[in-house]
């Protein structure tokens, strides 16, 4: 805005100083105000020079300007007055300075100084004010200083390039002087007219001398602002970088560039304006130059700090906007996948390019690899090199955006071990940093330079099981590391600090589930890790954090099973805080204890992956208050029932008790329908009656007897169905609803090792007029039609499969209750079946294997025992080996094994096969934990040792089965599983294809693996597994 | 920036300025008896023109040939109002010849000048005129330490009052005590000294990198171990026997300057400009940077070590050619101003902060001298 303007729209108290300015100077505000542009455009200062005919330019052109004014028409009658005031001012000014127009240029940059002052004050006192005005979007000092910056340096530019024509002008008056006074070859020198004129071209060239000094100190102090200038910026966009790292890891941030874009763009402009003005200054020298004229000495120096100073600018203004991240992989940025898209940006901020030159940007990956044995090289396939696009609107600035890139592996990459390697470099994959860098060829006005900027590191995987980990490795990395080149981070990864690990965690939360954690639960985080230590000088070790843990997963293998379940199925809940989430059983007691009976609270388990149980409180007549909590429940039940579902309808079974529903409050005091009431799936209650030729199905749980027992007092049989669950399923509509009666009965059946899910039996009975197991295959063929059992088929055989003597989990799921295809019962000695027929009330379930069945039915069910007990002998895998092997006497052998999405299974010994159902794609398929082989070492067997005995006589205690929950490396979620298989087997016999590609390499799985969310639909193979391999 | 240094010029560096110092001191004793006038009107004459400065803008100097380190030094001097306070009192020379020649007079005539001009700059032609007379050539790039060593002792050599003389001193004198310790009989020697400006290195004695201001200056009153050929002859031993070296801070003046000492040989000869980032803070307390055993005074003494920075002058370019300007606080309006030459803006803290350095820009400015001023003089 003119200068005279921004005057006119003070505050009064500072038009008020203006006033007073000018009423006592010779030059009347109304010609200021007539002739302001112009006046604000004439150098004054200059003027004022003695010996200038400057002045008395202005002062005439000046008069002259009045005059025209006063003649124009537009003045018109309108403001006779004005007129006159105008007409009286330009005599007056003529009588005053005509004689000396040196003071009248004096005068009139005096004024303008002290108005630019005047300005100065009520401008600052404005935004004093400003920032009181409600209403204003925050501004950080910083951008307002900029702002500010930006429009005093485009000033001082301006003034700088009005000082540079007066000088062009100077010089050439000097010039044509020069050319025609000065007449060297002749000896005038006594000519008295000649020496005047000598004397005077001398004069003059003292002027152009001052002029020529004065233009080089304003470019000086130009120069010296913009690098406070850059400096700001430089700070700006360093913030920015750090946002954008926060984002990264989730935090809630604005990464917008366009501002940092404008001011980059400006300031850019700026110098490569005073770039130009510079190399006219020279173009001046090589007119008229003189001994010691200053611009030889200064205007090289001026030059290259010019140039050095934009070339650091234009170096920092190339930035990477976008960092890689694969198209879905949904807010988890910097993991790529080998042979899956990805895509990168980077942006220069200064937005100034010439449109006839093409900038050619390129990307490198790992340009400089890090000297890490085993380091993996990649090759980025598509193209790597791009031509830098303006976009169509000056608006979308120049931004080198590379789609579609692909990375491959390099076939030599692991030096001298071949592709697969044993991969010996002490780093893992998810621990291996690789960066790309961009490269651009920038040329403008004259300026070449190379341009560079990398993104952060990034984790390259060739598993989608190696996710999870792989983001706990960017985590650590952005989270501690402000130095984006530090490929060797992992070499030796800091500790990280509480307090920002905290912080960290709860974005995952917040961007999965858009609810962070609260302090409680950052308290019950840090208790877990940290035990009762103040948590904020704790740190924790990168190792502790994503390698090892007591529980047999890591911690953040546990917090991601947690943020997998929230994210499929929990997340209003979450969202809306009707979890409590993360509590420690300490807390939860302390928290229900002086709660009524009923009162319960939704947590996190801790001893399994990604699971969430309900626990409540009850206070029985006599005695201290008990507390009772559900078997934690995992992605794969949620997927058949939601948990608000399940906890409608969950039923408590007690001897000889009708079944009810021990969840009545919501922590605090909540009634039970009100707080999980929206949250509940539409029941079809009128179509009960309809539904009457279908049997309801329910689910009940088997406890099986210990295998040395021969036989098992009631009093145990009942507390331990008293601790397990009963679920109920209601009647869910037509069968086609409920692909997950079967489903349920999997996964959760761990083996021996985990035996509180001994004994859980799922059945469903009735009406599941069609079974509709989540993958297509065999089995659905199998359970297509009603009436028709087929427990090999659509139910699951999980024996348990090491050596342990507690019982092993039986579970069988049968799809109709009608008929009982003979012929399993021979199979298993320690399979208990039992149907339960709707209406039948409690289901007392019999003991394990050894012991006789005890089986209830109704009138519909058929009971079948599978299990004689002298139908064959048992055989036990050996620990070590790991495997899943029944030998049912002559009957032969049982395999089981877990089956990747296409659900095929071929076990070869046994006469019967058994199908296993694969839960729904992409869901956890822990059946293949049973497949998990035991490692073996004595400490482990240990460990087994005392776990058996530790559960033999209380088996039916929570506490009990909540030590048995601890055992290490038995919980191992394997995600599609057969990754996490194939190396755990292959110590003792192999099996796995070699040459499948999928197949991780070893050291991969040496991390625990964990399920994700992230699962996507149909990326493994089937698996084929040959039981001989078990051997 | 021509200046030879390093880490073993440091004493070569003290005699120079004690020489000078000596120099001025004997002057002081010829010239005792005219001090004639009487102390308190002095000290009304200084409240007076202590106000009076800088009721202008600040003005800028045109730079007569190279002279932007004159300029920058004149500038620093002339918005000193203690500094001006003593100018203001010197006897005017009888004779035009001698008003010529008179540094400290040519000074008042341009402050007078920059004062009372509406003008945006002035030109310092006749002070450099007279300047050449001593040596002190135009079109020379001068290092911004040494010339004001220069112009100080010319100063304070012309100035004819003892009285002046005497207040000169103690406004710019820093008093050190050097100490040699015998390491093998611990004898040990003392010698007071006193310097313009505290020379201080910015890397350390294995030539790395120094953080801030305070690590410099802790590393200046750090002692050194003179072992090999460094050895002094010890009289007690009667051989040459290692030494320990120490120096101790007995009085800081109201106005310290501080020279950094940025640049290094690298190979012999080739002397080369560090540029690197070199934080230092607006207010520095010396009791806060210096241990208890690097100092040797009293408790009045230490209790007025608390400073406030008051001008940098500093230096854009290379060793051999370059610019300065001065960045100023003035001291009535408490506003910082940066000269360049004619060039005169007010500018804020963050652009002070601009001449920290920076390792990645060779050509940008960096400060070369700081000038601190006492925050409650005595």
């Amino acid at each position: 805005m003119a200068q005279w303007q921004e005057v006119q729209s003070l505050a009064n108290a500072y038009l008020e100083q203006v006033h007073q300015l000018y009423a006592g100077a010779a030059l009347p505000m109304a010609v200021r105000q007539c002739l302001a542009a112009w006046i604000e455009d004439q150098n004054w200062r200059q003027a004022v020079e003695p010996l200038s005919s400057h002045a008395r330019m202005l002062f005439h052109s000046l008069l002259a300007l009045l005059g025209e004014r006063l003649g124009s028409p537009g003045l018109g009658d309108e403001d006779f007055m004005l007129k006159h005031n105008l007409r009286k001012a330009r005599r007056d000014l003529q009588a005053e300075f005509e004689e000396c127009p040196e003071k009248f240029a004096n005068l009139v940059a005096n004024l303008l100084q002290e108005e630019r002052r005047i300005l100065r004050l009520g401008q600052a006192g404005e935004q004093g004010g400003a920032a009181l005005a409600p209403g204003t979007p925050p501004e950080s000092d910083r951008e307002q200083q900029i702002r500010r910056r930006l429009a005093e340096f485009h000033v001082a530019l301006q003034e700088a390039e009005r000082a540079f024509r007066h000088l062009e002008d100077l010089q050439d008056a000097f010039d044509f002087c020069f050319k025609v006074h000065y007449l060297p070859g002749e000896d005038r020198t006594s000519d008295p007219q000649y020496a005047q004129q000598v004397q005077a071209l001398q004069a003059k060239l003292q002027i152009l001398d001052r002029q020529r000094r004065e233009v080089l100190a304003q470019m000086q102090q130009l120069l010296g602002r913009s690098e406070t200038l850059r400096d700001f910026l430089q700070q700006e966009l360093g913030a920015w970088r750090e946002r954008q790292q926060r984002a990264c890891l989730g935090a809630p941030t604005d990464t917008r560039l366009r501002p940092l874009e404008t001011w980059f763009t400006e300031l850019g402009q700026g110098l490569f304006q005073l770039l130009q003005l510079l190399r006219a200054l020279g173009d001046l020298r090589q007119k008229v130059t003189y001994e010691r004229d200053p611009l030889k000495a200064e205007t090289p120096l001026l030059e290259r700090r010019l140039r050095e100073l934009l070339s650091y600018l234009l170096q920092s203004a190339f930035v990477v906007e976008q960092q890689p991240s694969m198209p879905n992989a949904y807010k988890r940025p910097l993991v790529l996948r080998t042979a899956t898209k990805f895509s990168a940006r980077a942006r220069l901020l200064v937005r100034l390019h010439d449109r006839n030159h093409r900038m050619e940007a390129k990307i490198h990956i790992d340009r400089d690899p890090p000297k890490i044995k085993g380091f993996r090289k990649f090759n980025i396939l598509t193209s790597s090199s791009k031509t830098l696009l303006a976009g169509d609107s000056p608006q979308d600035g120049l931004v080198c955006d590379f789609q579609y890139l692909t990375l491959k592996e390099q076939k030599d990459s692991r030096s001298g071990k071949g592709s697969k390697g044993t991969g010996e470099g002490p780093l893992v994959v998810t621990e291996e940093l690789h960066l790309i860098t961009f490269t651009l060829a920038y040329a403008y006005c004259g300026l070449e330079l190379e341009l560079e900027t990398s993104t952060l590191p990034f984790v390259i995987i060739s598993n989608n099981n190696q996710l999870s980990s792989a983001w706990a490795s960017i985590l650590w990395f952005n989270m501690l590391s402000s130095d984006p080149k530090e490929q060797q981070f992992f070499s030796a990864p800091p500790p990280a600090p509480w307090p920002r690990l905290a912080e960290v965690l709860s974005w995952q939360f917040e961007s999965v589930a858009e609810r962070g954690l609260s302090r409680e639960h950052l308290l019950m985080l840090a208790e877990k890790l940290f035990g009762s230590k103040p948590p904020l000088e704790n740190t924790l070790a990168w190792p502790k954090f994503s390698k090892d843990g007591a529980s047999g997963f890591s911690f953040w293998a546990w917090l991601d099973g947690i943020l997998g379940l929230l994210q499929e199925h929990l997340k209003q809940l979450w969202k809306d805080g009707l979890i409590l989430g993360f509590v420690s059983r300490k807390q939860e007691k302390k928290l229900l204890k002086g709660k009524r009976t009923g009162t319960f609270l939704i947590r996190f388990s801790e001893s399994i992956l990604g699971g969430v149980t309900c626990t409540w409180v009850e206070h029985p007549t006599s005695g201290p208050p008990a507390f009772r909590a559900v078997v934690p429940y995992t992605a794969a039940e949620l997927a058949s029932l939601a948990l608000p579902d399940i906890i409608r309808d969950y039923q408590l079974l007690v001897e000889e008790n009708i079944p009810e529903n021990p969840l009545q409050f919501l922590y605090p005091d909540i009634a039970r329908d009100e707080a999980f009431g929206p949250y509940y799936s539409q029941r079809q209650e009128g179509n009960l009656m309809e539904q009457k030729k279908y049997l309801n199905r329910r689910l009940i749980r088997v406890s099986s007897r210990q295998a040395n027992e021969s036989c098992k007092t009631e009093e145990e049989l009942v507390a331990a169905t008293e601790n397990l669950e009963a679920l109920q399923l209601q009647p869910g509509g037509l069968g086609t609803q409920q692909p997950g009666g079967l489903a349920l009965l999997q996964p959760r059946t761990s083996g021996t090792l985990q035996p509180r899910d001994r004994g859980t039996l799922h059945v469903t009975s009735g009406n599941l007029g069609m079974l509709q197991p989540s993958s297509p295959g065999t089995v659905q063929g199998m359970a297509a039609s009603p009436g028709m059992l087929q427990p090999g088929g659509s139910g699951t055989l999980q024996p348990g499969p090491q050596g342990l003597e507690p019982p092993r989990p039986q579970q069988v799921g049968s799809g109709v209750s009608e008929m009982l295809q003979p012929g399993i019962g021979d199979l298993e000695p320690q399979l208990v079946l039992q149907l339960v027929p709707e209406g039948q009330g409690p289901l007392q379930v019999g003991p394990g294997g050894m012991g006789p069945l005890q089986v209830l039915h109704g009138g519909l069910g058929i009971l079948q025992h599978a299990a004689p007990e002298d139908q064959g002998t048992q055989q036990v895998g050996p620990g070590g080996l790991g495997m899943v092997q029944l030998v049912a006497g002559d009957t032969g052998m049982l395999q089981q094994v877990g089956v990747g999405d296409a659900g095929l299974l071929q076990p070869v010994l046994g006469p019967v096969q058994l199908l296993l159902l694969p839960e729904g794609q992409g869901t956890l398929q822990p059946e293949l934990r049973d497949l998990e082989p035991l490692p073996g070492s004595p400490d482990m067997q240990e460990l087994l040792q005392s776990l058996t005995e530790g559960l033999k006589p209380g088996s039916g205690t929570l506490e009990t089965l909540e030590v048995a929950e601890l055992m290490p490396d038995m919980l191992e979620v394997m995600n599609g599983g057969l990754e996490g298989l194939g190396p755990r087997l292959a110590g003792g016999t192999a099996l796995l294809d070699p040459h499948d590609p999928f197949l991780p390499q070893p050291e991969d799985t040496a991390l625990p693996t964990v399920s994700s969310l992230f699962t996507a639909a149909g990326d493994f193979p089937p698996l084929h597994i040959d039981a001989n391999d078990f051997q | 920036m021509g200046q030879r240094s390093g880490r073993q010029e440091r004493s070569k560096k003290l005699e120079l300025a004690l020489s000078e110092t000596m120099k001025a001191e004997a002057e002081v004793q010829n010239n005792k008896e005219e001090d004639e006038e009487p102390k308190a009107k002095d000290q009304r004459l200084t409240s007076v023109f202590g106000v009076a400065d800088l009721k202008n803008e600040a003005i800028g100097l045109y730079n007569v040939g190279l002279s932007c380190c004159l300029n920058s030094l004149l500038q620093v001097f002339l918005m000193n109002i203690h500094f001006t306070g003593i100018l203001r009192r010197i006897t005017v020379p009888p004779h035009a010849a001698e008003k010529r020649r008179n540094v400290p007079y040519q000074m008042l005539l341009l402050l007078e000048e920059m004062q009372c001009g509406k003008q945006k700059a002035v030109s310092p032609t006749a002070l450099a005129c007279c300047l050449s007379v001593y040596r002190v050539k135009l079109f020379v790039q001068h290092d911004a330490a040494q010339l004001f060593l220069t112009l100080w002792n010319l100063i304070k050599r012309q100035m004819k009052k003892p009285q002046l003389v005497e207040e000169l001193n103690d406004l710019y004198t820093i008093c050190v005590q050097e100490h040699l310790a015998c390491q093998k009989c611990s004898s040990e020697s003392k010698r007071n000294s006193s310097m313009l400006t505290l020379p201080l290195p910015v890397l350390d004695s294995s030539s790395h990198v120094l953080k801030t201001l305070e690590d410099c200056l802790q590393c200046f009153f750090h002692p050194e171990e003179l072992t090999d050929h460094n050895m002094c002859f010890c009289e007690q031993c009667g051989r040459k026997t290692p030494f320990l070296q120490s120096m101790k801070l007995v009085h800081l003046p109201q106005t310290l300057t501080i020279h950094l000492k940025r640049f290094c040989f690298e190979k012999s000869a080739d002397i080369h400009k560090l540029s690197h980032y070199l934080p230092f803070p607006q207010d520095l307390d010396f009791n806060a940077v210096l241990t208890e055993n690097q100092c040797q005074a009293d408790d009045n003494e230490k209790a007025a070590w608390k400073y406030e920075l008051f001008a940098v002058v500093a230096h854009s370019g290379s060793t051999s050619c370059g610019h300065y300007c001065a960045y100023i606080r003035s001291l009535t309006e408490c506003k910082w101003y940066c000269f360049n030459d004619s060039e005169v803006c007010q500018v804020s803290w963050d652009d002070v902060k601009c001449t920290y350095g920076h390792s990645n820009l060779h050509w940008g400015e960096t400060a070369y001298l700081l000038i601190y001023m006492k925050k409650h003089p005595q």
